[in-house]
């Protein structure tokens, strides 16, 4: 989904995908699209040969294809931080204050 | 020509800034490897999905620890059995929208999928059991303790060889 971050953490081997987040194997009732992409996936396990490879795998996403990515409600975080919006440099920096601070 | 793929398309405003930024920080520790021992269809095959996926006989991830400290969420873990199906589970992360996964559970763990693989002995045996945790905190300790450990024992017990996890 976003391999770069993925590779962030140190994984050892990343098939890359172009899908919406919520949708990392295809649409519901594609069954050949989910198909494609776990047995790509689980090729790209063959053929990566070093530490942090990446295979970037070769599905197009279809624009047209109507979705709703976010979720009902935005999460606590996103509330959160339109509250607080000095602790956003903090969010950032992926630095959590020490206590909880809600 | 290879597709190289966009990242960031699904993305905007803060949230693309803020991906890119993580992306950048990076990790300081040794990329773990660990080679692939026979061809695929030899191994048994797992899968991990990062959706905070529950069967409804099963306790549900507690949401309210995101409510009280939006910095954290839960940080366990639920076992899926190889017969799971969307309308067995429930998906409790408060990233991204549930109701397509609830629809059809292959859209973040393929099980049925890797069933079929298995049907066409592409691998040898999906695992009898799968994995799901939720996929949102910035503060890991927990999940990195516990859960992970925990997880992996449930693997070696199962003899997997591989494991597919799938970020949503």
């Amino acid at each position: 989904m976003i391999p770069e971050l993925t590779a962030s953490v140190g994984a050892p081997r990343i098939a890359a995908i172009e899908h919406p987040f919520g949708l990392t194997l295809g649409m519901p009732g594609d069954a050949a699209r989910q198909l494609e992409v776990l047995r790509s996936t689980l090729r790209a396990l063959e053929e990566i040969s070093q530490p942090g490879g990446v295979v970037h795998l070769p599905f197009e996403w279809n624009a047209a294809e109507k979705i709703e990515m976010y979720p009902p409600e935005p999460p606590p975080i996103v509330q959160y931080l339109r509250r607080h919006p000095w602790y956003f440099p903090r969010f950032l920096k992926r630095d959590p204050p020490e206590t909880r601070a809600v | 020509m290879a597709k190289s793929i966009d990242s960031y398309r699904f993305l905007e405003g803060i949230s693309k800034r803020v991906m890119k930024h993580w992306s950048s920080l990076g990790t300081s520790r040794e990329i773990p490897w660990t080679p692939l021992s026979k061809p695929l269809s030899r191994c048994i095959v797992a899968l991990l999905s990062s959706a905070a996926v529950a069967l409804k006989t099963d306790q549900p991830f507690d949401q309210d620890i995101e409510r009280r400290d939006p910095w954290f969420s839960d940080p366990s873990y639920r076992i899926l059995p190889r017969t799971a199906s969307a309308g067995e589970v429930r998906v409790h992360h408060r990233h991204i929208n549930p109701r397509y996964a609830e629809q059809d559970l292959n859209c973040v763990l393929p099980i049925e999928r890797l069933n079929d693989l298995e049907t066409l002995g592409e691998v040898a045996h999906c695992a009898p059991s799968h994995y799901s945790y939720m996929g949102y905190t910035l503060r890991p300790e927990a999940l990195l303790a516990h859960t992970v450990p925990d997880i992996i024992r449930h693997l070696r017990q199962g003899q997997v060889d591989a494991v597919v996890l799938v970020p949503v």
